[in-house]
C-alpha cells in the first residue's frame, strides 16, 4: 500500500527521507512529488542514470549505420567507375555528423521517456495530489508498518498523511 | 533598466501565465484574421507558381538562385534564436533566462518550419520533393550524399526534430498542471501531450538530465546547421563566396538576426499579454547587451570579408565587391551597414537610450539589415559571375514577395496560436513563493 505526507519545505522531506531509509525503506519504495525540481543533498535520494552512456551510444550507433549506408549506397552504384573511388568520406562527413546528432537527441528523448517512468503509463502507482509549493512524499509500504512510516513522516515535519488509493 | 525584486506568488505566477491561454479578445481575432488571410494569399501565389511553373518567379540565367534562397538563409538564421540563446543560458546557469527561454524555443521550431519549406518551394517540381529521401531511383541511382543540398536535408532535419524535442520537454510540467485545469477538447489535448507526468523526482531528474544533455546536442547541431547552409555557397568557386570565414560569418549573423527576432517577440508579448512582471527591462536589458555584441562581431566579420577581398585586388571578385560598395547594391550594402551596425551602436551602445523600446527599433532594423545581407551574399555574385557575357541582372515578381511576405504573416500566425494553447513563460521554472528573478 502507498502513504503519503506533505511537506512544506525540503528539509523537512529530507528529514522524512532519511529517517525512512534508516528504518530499512530503499530508494525505490520512496518517491517525492512536486510542482517544481527539488534538489536533495547527495545520498538523500539519489537516482542513478545512465542517460549520458546511452545518448553516446545511440550516437555512435546511428553514425556507424549512416557510415555503412552510405558506403553502401555508393558502391551499389550500377555504374562503370573504371575502378575510380565514388565514395568519398570528407564530402559526406556532414551527412555523418547530422545523423550523429540525430541518433543522440532521438536517444536522449527515449531515455528520458524511460527513466521518468512515462512509457509505463498504465503502471499501479498513485500519484499524490499536490498543492503548490509543496512537497508530497509517497511511501510503498508493507501494511503492518504503516504505523511506522506515519510517525516517522509527522516527526520530519509532514503533514496530511493519507493512504492512496492504488490505480487500476 | 531596473529589475523587479518583489517576490510574487507562486499561485500569482500561474494565474498571470495562464490567463492569455483562455478566451481571445477582439484585438486578438482580428490579427490572427489578417495574418492568416497574408498567409493564405502567400500559398496562393505559391499555388500559381506550381501551376504556372517556376517561370513566373524572377529567377533567371546567371541569377537562378533568388528570394527564395535569400528567404531560407534569412528563416534558418531567425532559427537559432531558440537553441543557442537558450542552450547557452541553460548550460550557463544563467537564471534571467527562464522567461525567455519559451518563447525563443518557439521562434526556432516555427522559424525553421518556414525556413525549410524554401528549398521545396525553389525545387519548381515541389511534388518530386521525395527524390531527396535516400532510396534508388527507377534507374537504382541513390542519392548523391556528396551534395550539399543533400546536407542541408539532413542538417535541418535533424535540427527540426532536436529543436522540436527540446521545446516540448520543458512544456510537460507545465501540460500537465494544465491537464489538470482545463475541461473539454483542451483537457482531452493536455493529457494526451502531458504523457502521463505526475511531478515525481524520477520525472524531473529526468527531465533535467536530458534538458542539459539536449541543451549541449542542439548548440552543435544549431552550429552545424548554418555553416552547413554557408557550405552551399563557399564550396562553390563562385567569387566572394569561396571564403573560408563564411562558416563562422554565418553563425555570427545566426545569432545575430536569432536575438533581434526574440526581443521583438518578447516585446510584443509583454505588451499584449501583460507580462511586464516577468518579461523585466533586466531581460531586454541583458539581450540588448548581447545585440550589442553581436553586431560588432558582425562587423568584424563583414570587415574582415570585404577587406580581403579588396585587398587581393582578383579582377573576379572585384567586380562583385565594387557592385555592393558603389555600384548597382550599394544603396543596399549601405542600408544593411546603417541597420546592422550604426543603429544598434547608437541606441544599445549608449546607456542612457538603451530601453525596451531602443531595443525594439534596434531589433527591426537588425532583421532588415540581416535579410538585406543575405540578398548581398546570393546576387551579387550571381549577377556578376565569372564570365562578363553571362552578367546579368534580378528582378523578383510578385510572386516572389508575395510567398516572402506571406512568411512573417506564418510567423505571426504560429505565434499566435502556440501562445493561445501552451504559456509562453515556463510557470514551473519559477520557484513557488518566489519572483521571477530569485
Amino acid at each position: 500500500m502507498f502513504l503519503a505526507g506533505d511537506f512544506p519545505n525540503k528539509e523537512a522531506a529530507s528529514r522524512a527521507i532519511l529517517n525512512l531509509k534508516s528504518e530499512g525503506f530503499n530508494a525505490a519504495e520512496l518517491a517525492v512529488f512536486s510542482d517544481e525540481p527539488i534538489e536533495f543533498p547527495r545520498d538523500v535520494l539519489d537516482r542513478p542514470s545512465g542517460m549520458s552512456f546511452a545518448v553516446v551510444t545511440g550516437a555512435i550507433t546511428l553514425c556507424l549505420l549512416t557510415i555503412g549506408f552510405v558506403y553502401f549506397t555508393q558502391h551499389n552504384y550500377p555504374i562503370v567507375t573504371g575502378g575510380m573511388p565514388i565514395f568519398s568520406f570528407w564530402a559526406t562527413g556532414v551527412v555523418f555528423f547530422e545523423l550523429t546528432m540525430l541518433g543522440a537527441i532521438v536517444t536522449t528523448f527515449f531515455w528520458f521517456l524511460r527513466e521518468s517512468g512515462l512509457l509505463r503509463r498504465r503502471r499501479a502507482e498513485p500519484a499524490p495530489e499536490v498543492e503548490p509549493g509543496m512537497i508530497s512524499l509517497r511511501v510503498d509500504c508493507p501494511a503492518n508498518r504503516t504505523d511506522a512510516v506515519r510517525s516517522s513522516l509527522l516527526s520530519a515535519g509532514g503533514g496530511n498523511i493519507r493512504t492512496l488509493e492504488q490505480r487500476r | 533598466m531596473a529589475t523587479l525584486s518583489k517576490p510574487i506568488p507562486y499561485q500569482e505566477i500561474r494565474t498571470d501565465l495562464w490567463r492569455p491561454l483562455s478566451g481571445a479578445s477582439s484585438r486578438y481575432l482580428v490579427v490572427l484574421v489578417v495574418l492568416s488571410a497574408i498567409t493564405l494569399w502567400g500559398l496562393c501565389a505559391w499555388a500559381y507558381q506550381l501551376h504556372k511553373g517556376i517561370g513566373v518567379a524572377g529567377i533567371r540565367r546567371p541569377v537562378f538562385w533568388g528570394f527564395y534562397l535569400v528567404d531560407f538563409v534569412f528563416w534558418i538564421g531567425i532559427s537559432h534564436a531558440g537553441t543557442l540563446i537558450s542552450a547557452i543560458l541553460r548550460l550557463t546557469d544563467a537564471n534571467w533566462r527562464k522567461p525567455v527561454t519559451r518563447a525563443a524555443e518557439a521562434i526556432t521550431v516555427f522559424a525553421l518550419m518556414i525556413g525549410g519549406m524554401f528549398p521545396i518551394i525553389h525545387l519548381g517540381r515541389a511534388w518530386l520533393f521525395f527524390w531527396l529521401f535516400p532510396y534508388p531511383n527507377s534507374r537504382l541511382l541513390w542519392p548523391n550524399f556528396r551534395s550539399p543540398l543533400l546536407w542541408d536535408v539532413t542538417a535541418i532535419s535533424t535540427y527540426l526534430t532536436g529543436s522540436t524535442i527540446y521545446l516540448f520537454l520543458p512544456l510537460i510540467p507545465d501540460i500537465a498542471q494544465l491537464a489538470q485545469h482545463a475541461t473539454g477538447w483542451r483537457r482531452r489535448m493536455y493529457r494526451t501531450l502531458s504523457l502521463g507526468w505526475t511531478g515525481s523526482d524520477r520525472q524531473w531528474h529526468a527531465l533535467e538530465r536530458a534538458m542539459k544533455l539536449m541543451a549541449a546536442i542542439i548548440l552543435a547541431v544549431a552550429v552545424s546547421v548554418h555553416t552547413v547552409v554557408s557550405w552551399d555557397f563557399s564550396m562553390s568557386i563562385a567569387p566572394m563566396w569561396h571564403s573560408s570565414i563564411f562558416g563562422p560569418y554565418f553563425v555570427v549573423g545566426a545569432i545575430f538576426s536569432g536575438i533581434a527576432a526574440l526581443l521583438i517577440v518578447m516585446s510584443i508579448i509583454r505588451k499584449a499579454m501583460h507580462l511586464e512582471q516577468y518579461l523585466t527591462p533586466h531581460h531586454f536589458n541583458n539581450l540588448a547587451k548581447l545585440l550589442l555584441l553581436m553586431s560588432l562581431l558582425w562587423l568584424y566579420f563583414t570587415v574582415a570579408e570585404n577587406l580581403t577581398a579588396w585587398y587581393g585586388n582578383e579582377p573576379k571578385e572585384m567586380n562583385v565587391f565594387g557592385s555592393r560598395i558603389r555600384g548597382h547594391f550599394a544603396p543596399y550594402f549601405w542600408l544593411m551597414v546603417f541597420c546592422n551596425f550604426v543603429v544598434p551602436f547608437v541606441l544599445l551602445g549608449i546607456r542612457r537610450l538603451r530601453s525596451i523600446f531602443t531595443a525594439t527599433i534596434a531589433s527591426v532594423t537588425v532583421l532588415i539589415g540581416m535579410w538585406l545581407e543575405r540578398f548581398l551574399i546570393i546576387i551579387p555574385t550571381l549577377s556578376f559571375g565569372r564570365l562578363p557575357a553571362a552578367w546579368g541582372g534580378y528582378a523578383p515578381t510578385w510572386v516572389e514577395i508575395s510567398i516572402t511576405i506571406a512568411t512573417f504573416a506564418a510567423m505571426g500566425v504560429l505565434y499566435l496560436l502556440f501562445s493561445k494553447l501552451f504559456p509562453i513563460v515556463a510557470v514551473w521554472e519559477f520557484e513557488p513563493h518566489q519572483g521571477p528573478e530569485a
